[in-house]
């Protein structure tokens, strides 16, 4: 006759810890091994072929060059790659805060009360959010860029003071002085408008007087920039159409354009999404309160609502920073020089693909990494303080 | 506190397991890898260590050659509506079928990008790449292939609109050049704009279509690539070929031929022998008209190119010469897709292209094979 017994611990093999344990194990170890099996391969493969590994390329001439750019081709590969990187940077920042502002407009013009504004703003984001960003890339390239601005003949140059032609589209921009004085401007310019502001505030939550900060504060800000004009000898340089390129002014590559709006268009669709999830994610008490204080419509919007939905939006948001830089790489089929474009094109006159593609990808992960803290550090700022 | 000690005794356990799985994987690899950098490291002693005949057989045992190879080159390679190739460049794949498998039907025409074609190389996933590619010291060197004979000797040339006014790439200063991506194009186009002290902004593009489309609407003002490439393009373009112009000017060289993986020599002669074979017809007058009629020619030579039996010092016997491919592969070559003189004119002359470089050395070419004895 047998009588349960009370074991203290049950067999290994049915000890829900050690079973854990070893799951965890051999997936562990599968994972290792299909790694080293493929490192084993590409090492194996490399050294039959004889295809170099290192990274001595980078040292090599570049032997092409960057259009729009003084960039000589007996330049080491390193410093293309720099460049690349560096216009991958130039569509991706700008892309960023332009994607911000329409895609911030546009969650807004969802929620409007005015039908037309809501029925537009819906059928933007419905169209646009569900076509893929290399089509709407290849209209704007093939359709915008090329057929809806004129040839360069033909240029329109309206009032004189910028040129539109499927070359290029030339603005007017500064010229004379150097970058690091009007860097020093904006400087000066930026932290004497940030210090009257806190002065002002200040001021105002002492008297109860308005603070008027944006006024003084961007007063001060003209001024610095306008005394400093004058004072370094800036002018200005207006655009014209010289044979069959563009001179003077700063001239926007057409694949530049093309790109921007795309990435801008693309994602902006997205970003309309995120901030109206995140206005209807503020407790409707908030904007009930707002109103009880009299506050205007436009006021309840831009001073309560929003300020705390941007709260909610910062997270998601930032996915959409990473995935704007990342597709930035699209730009590479349509003669943009951004780093994927310079990495192929340096793998095609003679640098290995395989470290090439490498430092491509370590770069990309690098940038996106950097995007995150930055999106992180911004959501930690502007985090609701509990109290 | 008996829970820690559980964990360190499976984490050695894990780094023992890993370990083992390591050891027995980094051993192979080391081998492999030592024995075939020497043979890397000293190209003439290759076939000792490389893993000889390894692609000769691979294409024996799938019964097919997988060649590498575009879709959209008017001349060199199209796809035709029906989904087979057609051009210059797939019927070299066909005589290269031909000579190792004795059908020419027998090819798995692969599209590849201009900018993929040497990792597809290089991962195996074709045999050989015939698709207009030029032979540089860097791609023989840094790219993992080895090129073999020239199937055509090109140069890079610029196209221009026939109105545009241009008559000589000297004339063109302050000019955009639109280029194709990843080939050595953009190279040339600036160094050749260095060279003349111009002013050139080159712009690569993924593909024709977006060079044409960027092309028409005034974008660019000069296209450059290849003189047969451009040629091709323009005998396609849709106001017609008169509206585009070559310019007279070829600033690089380009000896386009087939490449296969470094490493494998045997397969490289194969491929080498099979595209010589071509050459060597034209030069006897075997056409595939008259192939059969030379079975029985008079002359030694053309009998034993076509592995006929001829009287040796110990009777007949067919020449054999080793290079791993069938005894008659010539007659099959020929007799199936015909010699070098046929192929161009069925796809290269049609297109405005003459013979010039891509002439026999009897007529002033660059055409030559080695004596097949």
């Amino acid at each position: 006759m047998t009588t349960p017994t009370v074991t203290v611990r049950p067999p290994p093999w049915r000890n829900v810890r050690v079973l854990s344990w070893v799951f965890q194990l051999v997936v562990f170890a599968v994972v290792a091994v299909v790694f080293l099996w493929l490192y084993g391969n590409y090492e194996e493969n490399v050294a039959r072929t004889g295809i170099p590994t290192n990274f001595d390329f980078l040292d090599n001439p570049t032997s092409f060059e960057i259009p729009g750019n003084d960039f000589s081709q007996t330049q080491p590969v390193r410093d293309v790659l720099v460049e690349g990187f560096l216009n991958t940077l130039r569509v991706s920042v700008v892309g960023i805060v332009l994607a911000t502002i329409l895609g911030t407009l546009i969650g807004i013009g969802r929620l409007s009360r005015n039908w037309v504004v809501r029925r537009i703003s819906t059928v933007y984001v419905e169209v646009v959010r569900n076509v893929p960003l290399l089509i709407i890339l290849t209209f704007i390239f093939l359709g915008v860029v090329l057929q809806a601005l004129p040839t360069i003949q033909e240029a329109w140059t309206p009032g004189g003071v910028a040129v539109l032609s499927n070359r290029g589209i030339g603005v007017p921009w500064y010229e004379g002085g150097s970058g690091f004085q009007l860097l020093l401007l904006a400087v000066i310019g930026l932290v004497g408008w940030w210090a009257i502001a806190r002065w002002r505030r200040g001021v105002s939550g002492r008297t109860g007087e308005p603070s008027r900060a944006g006024l003084y504060g961007g007063g001060f800000f003209l001024a610095v920039t306008i005394g400093g004009w004058f004072a370094f000898g800036f002018g200005v340089t207006t655009p014209v159409v010289a044979g069959r390129q563009i001179a003077g002014g700063m001239r926007i590559d057409p694949s530049y354009f093309a790109l921007l709006v795309a990435l801008v268009v693309y994602t902006a669709s997205h970003i309309a999404e995120i901030v109206r999830g995140s206005i209807q994610a503020v407790p409707r008490g908030q904007e009930e309160a707002a109103r009880a204080l009299a506050l205007s419509p436009s006021q309840r919007m831009w001073n309560v609502v929003l300020p705390q939905a941007m709260r909610i939006a910062i997270p998601p948001l930032g996915n959409q920073y990473l995935n704007l830089i990342k597709n930035s790489s699209l730009g590479a089929g349509f003669a943009y020089f951004e780093l994927t474009n310079v990495t192929r094109v340096t793998v095609g006159n003679g640098s290995p693909a395989v470290p090439a593609f490498t430092l491509a990808l370590a770069i990309y992960v690098g940038l996106s990494l950097l995007t995150s803290v930055l999106v992180n550090i911004a959501n930690r700022r502007f985090i609701l303080v509990e109290r | 506190m008996r829970q820690p000690g559980f964990r360190w005794v499976t984490l050695l356990l894990a780094v023992v397991l890993v370990l083992a799985a390591c050891t027995g994987d980094d051993d192979a690899v080391d081998t492999t890898a030592g024995s075939e950098t020497t043979a890397v490291g000293d190209t003439t002693a290759a076939p000792v260590g490389g893993p000889a005949g390894e692609s000769l057989a691979t294409v024996v045992a799938n019964d097919v050659v997988r060649c590498g190879t575009r879709d959209a080159l008017p001349g060199f390679a199209v796809l035709t509506p029906e989904g087979d190739h057609e051009g210059f460049d797939s019927d070299f794949c066909r005589v290269i079928a031909a000579a190792v498998l004795g059908d020419a039907t027998k090819v798995e025409h692969i599209d590849l990008e201009t900018a993929d074609r040497f990792t597809a190389l290089q991962a195996g996933q074709i045999d050989v790449l015939v698709r207009n590619t030029t032979w540089t010291a860097q791609r023989d060197g840094a790219e993992g292939a080895t090129f073999l004979a020239t199937t055509f000797y090109d140069g890079q040339g610029m196209m221009v609109a026939s109105d545009s006014g241009f008559a000589s790439v000297a004339d063109m200063d302050g000019v955009i050049v639109c280029v194709a991506t990843g080939t050595t194009t953009e190279g040339n186009a600036s160094a050749e704009a260095a060279r003349l002290g111009l002013d050139w902004e080159v712009r690569p593009f993924d593909d024709v279509e977006l060079i044409q489309a960027a092309f028409i609407a005034g974008q660019c003002d000069g296209w450059s690539s290849d003189v047969s490439q451009l040629t091709g393009l323009r005998s396609v373009y849709p106001d017609g070929p008169e509206a585009l112009t070559i310019l007279p000017e070829v600033f690089s060289k380009e000896p386009l031929g087939p490449a296969v993986r470094d490493g494998d020599t045997q397969w490289a002669q194969v491929v080498n022998w099979a595209i010589l074979a071509t050459i060597q017809a034209e030069e006897f007058g075997i056409t595939s008209a008259n192939v059969d009629d030379m079975l029985t020619s008079e002359d030694v030579r053309i009998q034993q190119f076509l592995g006929q039996e001829v009287e040796g010092e110990e009777g007949t016997a067919v020449l054999d010469p080793g290079l791993g491919l069938p005894t008659d592969f010539a007659y099959q070559v020929v007799s199936q897709v015909g010699n070098y003189g046929e192929i161009f004119e069925r796809h290269l002359a049609p297109l405005g292209l003459e013979r010039g470089l891509n002439e026999l050395w009897l007529n002033g070419g660059l055409l030559y094979s080695p004596p097949y004895r």
